[in-house]
């Protein structure tokens, strides 16, 4: 495509004092600056929780407001937690067509001022109405989804608390990231139950946040070679199989063919594990390890940042918090820093060419893959 | 208290013949709303099995939920009674209102003193949880 991530604006993501806007307008304030304030003819925005006095309201023309951007076109999307996918997705095809030069692309969310028993509800929108009517939260049919994948392979919750033990060493090289502190897999496996196998530590965290990137027309460090995205049942009894995500391996292939590239050419990934587990999933559906084979690419140090392929550099979701509608778009802007060498303490070893992002939504009813790489000098 | 049924009221696809729950709504196969509505065994496997510690809204704690495999690979997400069973343990499912809900299928009673007939009650059965570490 000739479109490329130009500039990368993200504040930290955690407990934060400030309203949705103020959060969106730093992280956007960061990209701008990134291209020296330069002309924006597309603003795309998402965010998903529509609660309360920092809601989603009228988002897009507050923030327009806020950014001066009244003149640009505006777009919208929710794709829940894939949201921040979604956004990228729409802005690159939206610049691809030849109609805009330059779009800022903007996904926020603020949770923190919430209960967990609000927040936990609101989330659960997502889910099937069947599922809600039976009591069914986003942890719970995670934890039924871990389960059968723990079953089917054979593999112990040693395996899992190894994917939060990853996540966590990621996050605490990123300033960005919620969590500072590495953990330790005992500490993992003596966190409290939230519906078992996942315990607390497993999950990722109610958070503030905000990501931006400015998009343009035009090729450079941090290209966009592929977009691809795929969905699912909604509703997790109809679906075939539970450990795997068929959203992700659609999303994956369609991206490997715009892209006219191979799994084996993706040198590092971000991938929405929202739950830590689903980390090792998803790297088995993109491709880059087969079918019950990602917890040994966890106990073999294959996913860091000196591995095989590193995944998550950032900490991913359950490293560096999860403001929903923030963190599909946060995956993209980990590929970029790292492409641009921007990733400062987290970058991976070798300076990578090719980096893949994966964004969910829900438990994988609509799932993006993006694949960016160098293109030119 | 009255007896568990035996069977379940099922969805079948009059286009694709696929067979489903909850019978309500169009086939979640192919999307056919020419659906008929017959009687199967409501006596189904668990696939797995989790409590929520923290239940949603409105739900008392312990909230434990399952998937439940019934004949021709029905599927159904139960909200079930009585501790976490284990993993392949069969459970009887049944309609309550939007919902569905399991509880273990009685094991036949070796203990001495309990005769035939005597249903241990919920919980009595070997539904202990343990995730494999």
């Amino acid at each position: 495509m000739t479109v490329h991530v130009a500039s990368v604006g993200m504040g930290r993501f955690g407990k934060r004092p400030e309203g949705l806007i103020d959060l969106a307008a730093e992280a956007a304030g960061l990209a701008l600056e990134g291209v020296g304030r330069k002309p924006i003819d597309l603003l795309v925005v998402g965010t998903m929780l529509a609660h309360g006095p920092h809601g989603a309201e009228a988002f897009l023309p507050r923030l327009a407001g806020r950014l001066s951007l009244e003149t640009a076109s505006g777009l919208r999307v929710d794709s829940a937690s894939g949201t921040g996918g979604m956004a990228f997705h729409a802005a690159a095809l939206a610049l691809e067509s030849g109609r805009y030069e330059r779009a800022l692309v903007v996904a926020a969310e603020k949770m923190t001022d919430h209960t967990t028993a609000m927040i936990t509800k609101e989330l659960a929108a997502s889910l099937h109405t069947s599922e809600v009517a039976a009591g069914a939260t986003m942890p719970a049919l995670a934890a039924l989804v871990v389960q059968r994948y723990l079953q089917r392979y054979e593999k112990s919750t040693a395996v899992v608390d190894l994917a939060s033990v990853h996540a966590r060493a990621m996050a605490s090289r990123n300033p960005c990231a919620q969590f500072q502190k590495p953990v330790t897999a005992e500490e993992v496996a003596a966190s409290r139950e939230v519906a078992l196998p996942l315990r607390l530590l497993h999950c990722s965290a109610i958070s503030d946040g905000a990501t931006a990137l400015v998009l343009e027309r035009g090729h450079g460090p941090a290209t966009v070679l592929g977009l691809g995205q795929g969905m699912d049942a909604l509703r997790l009894i109809d679906r075939d199989d539970l450990t795997t995500f068929a959203a992700t391996r659609v999303a994956a292939k369609r991206a490997y063919e715009s892209a006219h590239l191979t799994r084996k050419e993706i040198e590092f990934a971000e991938v929405h594990d929202a739950f830590s587990p689903f980390g090792m999933i998803h790297i088995e559906d993109l491709g880059i390890c087969g079918p019950g084979e990602a917890p040994e690419w966890f106990e073999e140090g294959w996913a860091n940042l000196d591995g095989r392929v590193p995944i998550n550099p950032s900490g991913g979701v359950v490293g560096r918090g999860h403001p929903v509608a923030a963190s599909g778009l946060a995956e993209v802007a980990e590929v970029a820093l790292q492409l641009r060498g921007e990733a400062g303490a987290h970058a991976i070893a070798r300076p990578p060419k090719i980096g893949l992002a994966q964004a969910m939504s829900g438990i994988g009813s609509h799932n993006f893959v993006t694949i960016l790489g160098k293109v030119g000098p | 208290m009255s007896a568990l049924a035996d069977t379940i009221e099922l969805s079948r696809c009059a286009s694709c013949q696929a067979q489903y729950l909850p019978t309500d709504g169009p086939c979640p196969h192919c999307g056919s709303t020419e659906t008929q509505r017959f009687q199967g065994p409501a006596l189904g496997t668990v696939l797995c099995a989790t409590e929520l510690v923290h239940p949603a809204a409105g739900w008392e704690s312990p909230h434990r939920l399952a998937f439940v495999e019934l004949a021709q690979s029905v599927r159904v997400l139960v909200v079930l009674e009585g501790s976490v069973p284990s993993v392949g343990s069969l459970v009887w499912v049944r309609r309550d209102g939007e919902l569905y809900r399991a509880r273990p299928e009685p094991v036949v009673p070796t203990q001495e003193g309990r005769g035939e007939g005597e249903s241990p009650r919920v919980g009595e059965a070997d539904t202990s949880f343990e995730p494999p570490r």
